[in-house]
């Protein structure tokens, strides 16, 4: 299976233009963030944030590219798992990047350390570099809201993890933009903790949003059962997959693993039946092209580790 | 799920406009109300540094707003850092490169008079104030121009 199937190419088409159009406008957002984070933490972790708020759209892109590559001598299943493993990437990235900013900011609170925001001369006028900071943070807010809100219905239909877990942490950035915010606004009224405390409670959800990911991501690596695309529940299609192929071959152990987008099935102990149900039959009222293989073990010839 | 509202937006700005009709920003160990209650601006001078004529400009700016009378103590770089550091200091005075190791322990200011970019590693006239002390700094920073 080299092509997409053709339910979903329009939908794969707007994916790829919204996370080129995600990399053009965050980029933007990037240099403002860079150009006036001076030695806020809360800044810098929203700075960094923004950045890695990057790293979903590429690995998006990249896989796209290779998903609908015809298979090789050297890939002989094609490029379908470019997708699992482009999401692992992103949720090892997002847990270690969560880490390192919790010890950053929570080591800067312990040492009471006071954020010094100099003042700036632009045009012969002379103000305060924070107002300019939180300019920046609510600009920062807009693209991402945005673009999460266009992204998730999308993903939905194309049940991508690495689109919809970046819809999901660009609705959500929101609360880093805000977050920072007030932390300059603290250290503004004088309150030198607000900044270390703010860019601390980035960094926690930060960390939470690659832990999540990253047991999702390893589910599908490992061949565990499909996951939900919000959490880390079992896919609901999958299950009524399962029910489906448990009837037509009661005798038979049936096991589902995810591959990229596509639910692939295998029937032990059960010899290839010459008269196999349509995709239509199994899948039900779920997108037959869900289904991405059926294959049959026949009895005396299952993997190890497949007895349950 | 959370969701945003664009009258979200509209508090952010407000918030901002509220702000920056106050007195803002803030010290957190408050040097530019003691200054101005007490009427003593405790200045150190680096040993051997004299003050050139636009450091004495931003000085005079910056008496004549707070309406204090500066108190100098004469000393080496690193006691006088230590001071300032410690808050036994409001403002210190001398020729300090960007790049000194005291630049994260201090806030140093623009070079006095400087036209341009001054190099990092070369030392200059400034000013340098407490870190953190945000409203100091900035008045510091208006009183140089």
């Amino acid at each position: 299976m080299s092509e997409l199937p053709s339910p979903i190419r329009q939908d794969f088409r707007n994916a790829k233009r919204l996370e080129w159009w995600t990399l053009g406008w965050m980029s933007t957002v990037v240099v403002i963030m860079y150009l006036t984070m001076g030695a806020s933490q809360a800044m810098k972790t929203a700075f960094f944030e923004d950045i890695l708020g990057l790293i979903p759209a590429i690995t998006f892109l990249v896989s796209a590219h290779l998903e609908p590559r015809a298979p090789t001598r050297k890939f002989p299943f094609g490029y379908l798992r470019a997708n699992s493993l482009a999401f692992f990437a992103s949720a090892v990235v997002l847990c270690f990047m969560g880490i390192y900013l919790i010890w950053t900011n929570g080591t800067g609170l312990m040492k009471a350390e006071h954020p010094t925001i100099p003042p700036v001369t632009f045009f012969g006028e002379t103000f305060w570099l924070g107002w300019l900071m939180i300019a920046a943070l609510a600009y920062s807010i807009v693209p991402p809201v945005i673009l999460g809100r266009l992204k998730q219905p999308i993903a939905r239909r194309l049940r991508d993890k690495v689109l919809f877990t970046d819809s999901l942490m660009q609705k959500a950035d929101w609360q880093t933009g805000a977050a920072g915010i007030a932390g300059i606004a603290g250290i503004a009224l004088g309150l030198w903790w607000a900044d270390s405390l703010a860019a601390l409670l980035i960094a926690i959800g930060i960390l939470k949003d690659g832990i999540d990911a990253t047991r999702s991501a390893s589910a599908e690596l490992v061949d565990g059962a499909p996951r939900r695309l919000e959490g880390n529940g079992l896919s609901e299609e999958a299950v009524r997959l399962q029910d489906r192929l448990e009837k037509h071959w009661p005798d038979g152990t049936v096991r589902i693993r995810e591959s990229g987008r596509y639910l692939f099935a295998t029937v032990d102990g059960v010899v290839t039946p010459g008269d196999i149900p349509s995709n239509e039959e199994l899948m039900g009222d779920d997108p037959t092209w869900r289904l991405g293989r059926l294959s049959f073990t026949p009895p005396g010839k299952q993997e190890p580790g497949s007895g349950w | 799920m959370i969701t945003s509202r664009p009258s979200d937006l509209f508090i952010v700005t407000a918030a901002c406009a509220v702000l920056s009709a106050c007195s803002l920003p803030r010290d957190p160990s408050g040097t530019q109300d003691r200054v101005e209650r007490s009427g003593t601006l405790r200045l150190g001078i680096v040993e051997g540094a004299s003050i050139d004529p636009p450091s004495r400009q931003t000085l005079a700016r910056l008496t004549e707003r707070t309406g204090a009378r500066p108190e100098i103590v004469r000393g080496d770089s690193e006691a006088l850092l230590t001071q300032l550091k410690r808050g036994k200091l409001d403002l210190v005075y001398g020729e300090f490169a960007q790049s000194s190791p005291w630049s994260k322990e201090v806030h140093f200011s623009t070079a006095q008079g400087a036209v341009g970019k001054v190099p990092k590693g070369v030392p200059a006239p400034r000013f340098a104030a407490m870190n953190g002390e945000n409203g100091w700094i900035m008045a510091v920073g208006e009183a140089s121009r």
